[in-house]
């Protein structure tokens, strides 16, 4: 097939990467997730606080998807950049290690 | 699925990390040898949609919720599990450094169970079961069996840490996984895999996907 068409592909992609990243904010379940939700049931009582009291080994910049102070806009941007930073990771490995055709 | 740093013991993260290394490398020298410029507008949007997805999480009930993985996504595009590999490997870098989702320590684990465990048997299955069934039935029972298996991974891993009980463990990661791998995995990469077979049969074709030796060696004769 065409490289046109795997470049129709690839903005399709983009398009729908970033209306997720829109929607998700408002959309997303806030549940826990299925390893939380089973830590919660499971695991007792002292261990968890312990748990819920570690701190992450490297503090990220923006945690649990939010820009601190900048609620919902904060959190599509968030994804949003997070999402750029995959596609750009991705095309910089495609350059390094891509072959020319 | 995201196991965050306090979920495991220091050193036992660390001999995930060593567990999952060979597979990151052999990852990249897929990438290598399989990459042209063809194949990476494809691999970016995957990549770039499958961290936007895993942003959506989907209620199941219970008060608990789930989301994609997309491991299992990528092989079936490629024809290899190593894409899903590489795949994962970069959505989890950024997951852990920029937004915390996913220890850093806890990354070798995180790579193993969403990356290679979904990955290989979601693809397997796949091919297993395309013959017999067709890509749509074939690629959501691929997608749900890599998901439901890297959750009871992850719950002896969590045994294994100390951190969950067995028992408790195994039926509440495999009850939650059956459900989020039916809707989250299951039927998004079904979904899109049936769409791609209308719209872009070609990409599922293996001369596109898998180069076989024998191609090439003819190519660079």
């Amino acid at each position: 097939m065409s490289r046109k068409s795997n470049v129709k592909f690839f903005y399709i992609g983009i398009a729908i990467a970033f209306l997720l990243a829109v929607l998700a904010p408002f959309l997303a379940s806030s549940d826990p997730d299925g390893l939380e939700s089973a830590a919660g049931g499971i695991v007792e009582e002292s261990k968890m606080s312990q748990i819920e009291a570690t701190e992450p080994v490297v503090s990220s910049p923006m945690p649990d998807y939010s820009i601190e102070g900048l609620g919902k806009g904060g959190e599509v941007a968030a994804i949003a950049v997070g999402t750029l930073a995959v596609l750009a990771i991705s095309l910089g490995l495609g350059k390094v290690f891509s072959k020319k055709i | 699925m995201h196991i965050p740093d306090s979920f495991i013991p220091l050193s036992q993260a660390v001999i995930y990390w060593i567990i999952a290394l060979p597979f990151i490398i052999t990852s990249m020298k897929w990438a290598k040898n399989e990459l042209d410029e063809m194949k990476v507008p494809i691999l970016a949007a995957l990549a770039a949609g499958i961290f936007a997805i895993q942003a959506m999480n989907i209620p199941i009930g219970m008060g608990t919720s789930g989301h994609m993985v997309g491991a299992a996504l990528v092989a079936i595009v490629f024809g290899s599990p190593w894409a899903g590999v590489l795949v994962l490997t970069l959505v989890l870098i950024v997951q852990g450094f920029a937004f915390g989702d996913g220890g850093v320590t806890t990354m070798g684990a995180n790579i193993l169970n969403m990356g290679v465990i979904s990955g290989f048997i979601g693809y397997y299955t796949y091919i297993a079961l395309r013959k017999s069934v067709g890509t749509s039935i074939a690629s959501f029972g691929g997608a749900w069996l890599g998901l439901f298996i890297s959750a009871i991974a992850c719950a002896i891993e969590m045994w294994i840490a100390g951190t969950f009980p067995l028992r408790a463990g195994l039926m509440a990661m495999g009850t939650y996984h059956l459900i989020i791998g039916f809707i989250g995995e299951g039927l998004i990469t079904s979904i899109v895999i049936t769409a791609i077979a209308k719209s872009r049969p070609d990409l599922l074709e293996d001369n596109f996907t898998a180069r076989p030796e024998k191609n090439k060696k003819e190519t660079h004769a």
